[in-house]
């Protein structure tokens, strides 16, 4: 019986890995292709990173930092323009920082709840703090300046998303 | 050996993110993106392919930024022709000066128009050449089109011309087709006037005045304008005639001065001979 359990449970772990491979990639897509729709004046929103949030605070802390690097490694691929390796980075400590608050056995409640939305907040912005720092590393624009200026509003509008996420999750939950 | 074990159970996530941090930076330092450019060349190329698929799709943000860089190009482009079209009008006076200029037996010296003023219905222009150029006061101005006015006044770089369009000006003239002479006054406005032409003589819309041999301050046959208007009066037997200025003095902006003064004996004798009659007078 424990034997049948583990393995459902090892197939479930697998499954819900090919859904984020899958989600991850669609979303890599959406936001490489739609991002202009979507955008406010140069401000866009990390979708990647809501994945990233969500899959740490669902799995825990240590797969989250490994899906914060791939999910960013393939990030680095697709947006052409990025400094290779800088998403990797950002979304690794983001997943870190996002599993602190991963409580085992409470992840789908959490899931649907407003911590969810500032959980993202927080890794957004040490997300764009750690890629905002070598977006600018090599130019003359103030890092503080050029932060507070769009680092902060991408996070609020990354936040916004998330918002929604919740609101999505919390609705299914309640049915 | 399971200490160790243990100690990499209980802290995979640090070690797990120290690693991942390590091998980030180690990307990073690739800098180069050239190094993957093969792959990244397909993934642009299949991106680009699912663009193209959503380009159907209105993105009114795109198009908003778009008509207002088409918008600003635009006024860029009409501030261009408009630079142009004067470049163009400006290329071709300065054609036509240079053409008069080789062709014409006297001495030139070119001048631009820095100025204008009015006083007391009499009419200026300020030159930029002056003294240091060889101008001196008295010297004919005139452009390709006609006759400007006299130096009135000269320093070292710049002179005083006093225009045609002068309640003092008086020139004596003549009609180039037939030699009829007349004097040419200014009384206020944008024409010349001739007035007391007996109603025999023949003159028609549209001749040409030029300088006559009598006048003392131009030299002779020097365009002055074209008879616009002829106007009979029947209670008396003479006609007053108007004549439209050759020169443009609203767009006047390079000038000729001709390096020649009138001849000083003929000037003298023609003071000394006023100065008898008003004696007489008195």
């Amino acid at each position: 019986m424990k034997l049948i359990f583990e393995n459902r449970r090892a197939q479930n772990i697998k499954l819900r890995m090919v859904n984020y491979a899958i989600a991850a990639l669609l979303i890599s897509l959406a936001h490489v292709m739609l991002i202009d729709f979507i955008s406010i004046g140069n401000i866009t929103p990390d979708l990647l990173l809501i994945l990233v949030v969500w899959i740490s605070l669902r799995e825990g802390q240590f797969i989250g930092i490994f899906a914060g690097f791939i999910i960013g490694f393939l990030f680095d691929l697709l947006s052409y323009d990025a400094l290779f390796g800088t998403n990797s980075l950002a979304k690794t400590v983001a997943a870190f920082i996002a599993g602190y608050f991963f409580i085992q056995g409470k992840s789908e409640q959490l899931l649907a709840s407003v911590k969810f939305v500032w959980v993202t907040f927080i890794a957004a912005v040490v997300h764009n703090l750690i890629y905002f720092f070598f977006y600018l590393k090599f130019s003359e624009i103030s890092f503080a300046g050029f932060f507070f200026r769009y680092g902060i509003a991408m996070s609020i509008y990354t936040t916004v998303f998330a918002t929604v996420v919740m609101l999505v999750k919390s609705t299914r939950r309640n049915l | 050996m399971q200490r160790i074990i243990d100690f990499v159970v209980k802290n995979k996530e640090y070690i797990g993110l120290t690693a991942l941090v390590i091998i980030s930076f180690s990307i990073i330092s690739i800098g180069n993106v050239n190094k993957i450019g093969g792959f990244r060349t397909v993934v642009v190329g299949s991106i680009g392919w699912f663009q193209e698929l959503f380009t159907w799709i209105p993105n009114p943000g795109a198009l908003r930024n778009e008509n207002r860089a088409l918008r600003e190009l635009n006024l860029q482009l009409s501030s261009d022709v408009s630079k142009m079209r004067h470049s163009l009008i400006e290329n071709k006076k300065l054609r036509d000066l240079l053409a008069f200029k080789d062709k014409t037996p006297n001495k030139l010296i070119t001048a631009d128009v820095v100025g204008n003023s009015n006083i007391e219905m009499r009419n200026y222009i300020t030159i930029d050449k002056g003294s240091a150029e060889g101008i001196s006061q008295g010297m004919c101005v005139r452009t390709d089109a006609g006759l400007v006015g006299t130096i009135v006044s000269v320093s070292n770089d710049f002179s005083l011309v006093e225009i045609i369009l002068n309640r003092m000006t008086k020139i004596s003239s003549k009609l180039e087709r037939n030699r009829v002479n007349g004097v040419v006054s200014w009384d206020g406005g944008e024409y010349l006037v001739m007035k007391n032409i007996p109603e025999s003589f023949d003159i028609q819309v549209g001749d040409v005045l030029l300088t006559s041999e009598y006048v003392n301050r131009y030299p002779k046959d020097i365009p002055i304008g074209k008879i616009e208007e002829v106007v009979r009066d029947r209670s008396s037997l003479f006609m007053k005639i108007r004549i439209k200025p050759f020169v443009d003095f609203s767009s006047l902006e390079q000038v000729f001065v001709i390096v020649e003064l009138p001849d000083p004996e003929r000037i003298k004798i023609i003071q000394d001979m006023e100065m008898k009659l008003q004696a007489r007078k008195k």
